[in-house]
């Protein structure tokens, strides 16, 4: 179907560097990992990960607040960044000749954050973050569902059991201090990956890195994450919460505890969800949606975390009329049902992912991200080039012993909103 | 070591560019069936994937007032079925194939697209060309996509953007505009569509002669031509050009109006007016004078609300190019508290803009940012057939995008002044609030941009 090529070598300083050209059109992808998210936030904490990402844009100790985004955006780049459980993405695409650019900025806040750190500047995308936490969870109907449902799926102790927007008074609480304890402690070159993907000569690519990054300081080890990583392979027991909310249509939120993406029956996972409610030939659509009419949308998907364990999630939405209890017994039916799944149904299933995959490869970024998250969880880029076989290997009695083990009555979080209110 | 590669430059400055290398817009052939169907094809093999777009002249703009939206529910009825299968069946067989359908319908065009391997082309277009040729609409489907589509309508009244954005437009549009209704109609109109309904816009838009298809990826030309043929050779009619249609504002005054959210933690806001056509003269340097004003993260609105305020996650500004003046409007949402500021600075900044003009390096650095990103639009096979898929709706020649950048390149400060002081007109700013009119009404007033007017939801 595809093979990407790629190069890795490993800076002095332990930084992880991946080389993949692709001359086809003359861009770049420059994209960082850095294995820091919200599960090394510790209590009291919350959404610190993410809150530190913003203030890596606030300039450092030679590029001046703004001027980050300036310059990329002069350079006719696109540019972002993003936080999630297990680590932080840091990513640009510019035209080839501005790699260089990429490069500066990306070691130059590496190695220099903290001369250029103010509390202006942290008051300022605190409020920026509390804004993007009121726009995406407050003020959005069934916006709490995450922060619910992974309270109810990770014990207490559990690195996963709270989001990654974190508590707005924890986001209140974060200080200076904070950000640089943080930064000297997550943000060394032995705890990110540096992928570089699209037009640019190796032997050059290799020199800047070296020169822009190599001379950055190696950094102390990261501390274990906090908290209990190991937990029970499922719940032991079906956990519901009914939330009367004004929202406009019921909804359910249905999550299990599965094993982590490094673990082989991950895929699995991956197979089951897809014949789930990828597509409107898939179990719960055709049957939710079209058949019965109960549900207006459903999606299933299972995230690819590797801490300790990860979740399965499926989100239906249901008809004004519909029942929360009749929506949930629906769900709980199809899924079960997965213990007499078809070979049709994971051919199909299959065939979709192997489409998506090739999709998602065409773009020098997203194949740059790709590239930094199986060198960050399998420390093996190559794991790219064996994942559609991997996704082909999943047999219909392999979706039937997963959802044996893990999608019945004992594995059950759910969270269903029904409105409370008719406006 | 090669000869460029000497030492790193300090730190301290940034660096500058390596050598250029250029990028050259993927070549288009452009062809014509019988029919009257328009072939564009983009050979472009990276990947062994194809990307296949049939452009219909069916958008929303073509709709009468009474059945707004129906244009939308046709493009979504496809799906239920064709003459030779039923819904299930046909979803069973596109997504055997690895793939989905993807039916998009705007004011301007129905678009219906698929990407698949490249070795199952044959097949899919032949199911596409079924869906979009044979569609057998039972009875049940239809009903079907009218609920779920009520049922969507239902939730973007409670979504505070979705809310905005719909009430926005009737600010701005009179009512007998069809951008003053949402393009996805309303309960009211929906309870008027059916099967006959579609059946008939079906009848009267899919057509090839006001159509085209793309075909792009790794599928040569005339490959790609021969299956063209093959699919939609014996296809048949005309459609007309469509009736024309009035695009007034709703008022010239400036003016703000409140829906009322109560409680809400934060407002959604948004300013702006009647913007400009497609076909406008002033089109490259709008691009670039929006891209200064709010069409990027560096512009002015961006740095002003959310870097140096704080007021915001975001906030961004554009002009909706479509065959008619779509809206020109600023969007962005607040905290409760802050919203008269965020409106008055929003206001501000269109009114600096207008009266100073652009300066030299704002100029610059926005010409770079439009020229620099575009070869980004052409990735993938998806993103090339999209792409040409625009010219074909917007009756475009086919050189558009060999051009774009010198075109972008070209535009000047006096090009960007004189096209702002055209389009842009800070005393019609219509202002839009969703958000608590209890805590917002009074300070909004304060302002004194004009009148304040509080509507319940």
């Amino acid at each position: 179907m595809f093979s990407i090529d790629y190069d890795r070598h490993r800076l002095d300083n332990g930084l992880t560097v991946i080389l993949s050209r692709d001359e086809a059109i003359p861009i770049v992808a420059v994209n960082l990992w850095y294995g820091v998210g919200s599960r090394n936030e510790r209590p009291g904490r919350t959404g610190f990960a993410h809150l530190f990402e913003h203030m890596m844009f606030q300039g450092s100790a030679h590029v001046p607040k703004n001027r980050h985004f300036e310059l990329i955006e002069r350079a006719g780049g696109s540019l972002n960044a993003s936080t999630w459980f297990d680590r932080t993405n840091y990513f640009e695409t510019v035209p080839s000749h501005h790699l260089e650019l990429a490069l500066w900025l990306e070691s130059d806040r590496m190695g220099w954050l903290l001369p250029a750190m103010t509390s202006e500047k942290l008051e300022n995308q605190r409020d920026v973050v509390l804004n993007e936490r009121k726009q995406r969870y407050e003020n959005q109907p069934y916006g709490d569902w995450d922060e619910r449902l992974q309270a109810l799926l990770f014990p207490e102790d559990h690195p996963y059991h709270h989001t990654v927007i974190g508590s707005v008074e924890d986001i209140k609480s974060a200080s200076l201090a904070d950000v640089e304890e943080f930064f000297r402690t997550y943000y060394v070159p032995g705890n990110a990956v540096l992928t570089i993907c699209g037009d640019f000569e190796a032997e050059r690519a290799r020199e800047l890195v070296e020169a822009y990054f190599g001379e950055i300081p190696e950094g102390g080890v990261v501390p274990p994450l906090p908290g209990e990583v190991e937990l029970a392979p499922t719940i032991g027991e079906t956990r519901k919460e009914r939330v009367p909310d004004s929202v406009p249509l019921p909804r359910t939120y249905l999550a299990y505890r599965i094993p982590p993406f490094s673990d082989p029956r991950f895929h699995q996972a991956e197979v089951a969800a897809a014949v789930l409610a990828d597509g409107k030939a898939s179990r719960l659509y055709s049957s939710l949606v079209r058949e019965r009419k109960l549900a207006k949308d459903v999606v299933a998907y299972a995230f690819p975390l590797v801490t300790g364990a990860t979740m399965l999630l499926v989100a239906v939405t249901g008809h004004a009329q519909t029942e929360a209890d009749t929506l949930e017994e629906a769900l709980f039916e199809e899924i079960e049902g997965l213990s007499e799944v078809r070979a049709s149904e994971v051919d199909r299933a299959v065939a979709l992912s192997e489409t998506r995959l090739v999709n998602e490869v065409e773009r020098v970024g997203a194949r740059a991200d790709l590239l930094s998250l199986f060198q960050t969880h399998f420390d093996d880029p190559g794991r790219l080039n064996e994942e559609m076989d991997r996704l082909r290997a999943v047999t219909r009695e392999d979706v039937r012993a997963f959802a044996a083990e893990f999608l019945g009555p004992d594995n059950r979080a759910l969270v269903t909103y029904v409105p409370e209110d008719e406006r | 070591m090669s000869e460029e590669s000497t030492t790193l430059r300090s730190r301290s400055a940034e660096p500058s560019p390596g050598p250029i290398r250029l990028f050259e817009a993927p070549e288009v052939a452009a062809g014509k069936l019988e029919n009257g169907l328009s072939l564009r094809l983009a050979g472009r093999p990276r990947f062994p994937v194809a990307a296949i777009t049939l452009v219909l002249d069916a958008g929303e703009a073509l709709v009468g007032r009474e059945h707004a939206g129906l244009a939308v529910i046709t493009g979504k009825a496809l799906e239920g079925g064709t003459v030779h299968r039923s819904g299930s069946a046909l979803a069973e067989a596109v997504e055997g194939l690895g793939t989905e359908l993807r039916i998009r319908t705007g004011w301007d065009s129905t678009t219906v697209s698929l990407t698949c391997l490249a070795d199952r082309v044959d097949e899919a277009m032949g199911l596409l060309a079924e869906v979009v040729r044979e569609p057998s609409f039972p009875a049940a489907e239809v009903e079907r996509t009218l609920t779920e589509h009520g049922a969507m309508l239902r939730q973007r009244k409670m979504d505070p953007s979705s809310l905005a954005s719909d009430a926005f437009l009737t600010v701005l549009y009179r009512e007998d505009v069809p951008y003053a209704r949402p393009l996805v109609g309303s309960v009211e109109s929906l309870s008027r569509l059916g099967a006959d309904g579609v059946e008939g816009f079906v009848e009267e838009r899919y057509r090839p002669s006001r159509g085209g298809l793309v075909v792009a990826g790794d599928v040569n030309p005339s490959e790609a031509e021969e299956l063209a043929r093959s699919h939609f050779a014996d296809w048949s009619g005309a459609a007309d050009p469509g009736p024309a249609f009035p695009i007034e504002p709703e008022r010239r005054e400036r003016r703000a109006v409140v829906v009322h959210r109560p409680g809400a933690v934060q407002s959604e806001i948004r300013v702006g007016h009647m913007g400009a056509p497609r076909d406008t003269p002033d089109y490259y340097a709008l691009r670039v004078a929006n891209a200064i004003l709010g069409g990027a993260f560096t512009s002015r609105l961006n740095l002003n609300l959310r870097e140096r305020h704080g007021y915001t996650y975001g906030v961004r500004s554009r002009f909706s190019f479509r065959r008619g003046a779509g809206p020109f409007s600023i969007s962005t949402a607040v905290s409760t508290e802050v919203t008269a500021d965020a409106v008055r600075e929003a206001v501000q900044e269109v009114r600096g803009f207008v009266e100073e003009g652009p300066r030299g390096d704002e100029l610059e650095q926005a010409k770079d940012y439009i020229v620099g990103v575009f070869p980004l639009q052409f990735e993938t096979a998806g993103q090339v057939a999209a792409r040409t898929a625009g010219l074909l709706v917007y009756g475009l020649p086919d050189d558009h995008d060999a051009h774009f950048r010198e075109r972008i390149r070209k535009v000047s400060l006096a090009d960007v002044r004189e096209a702002v002081e055209r389009h842009l007109r800070p005393e019609e700013l219509q202002i839009l609030v969703a958000g608590d009119a209890e805590a917002v009404e009074g300070p909004l007033e304060a302002l004194s941009l004009g009148p304040v007017e509080v509507r319940s939801e």
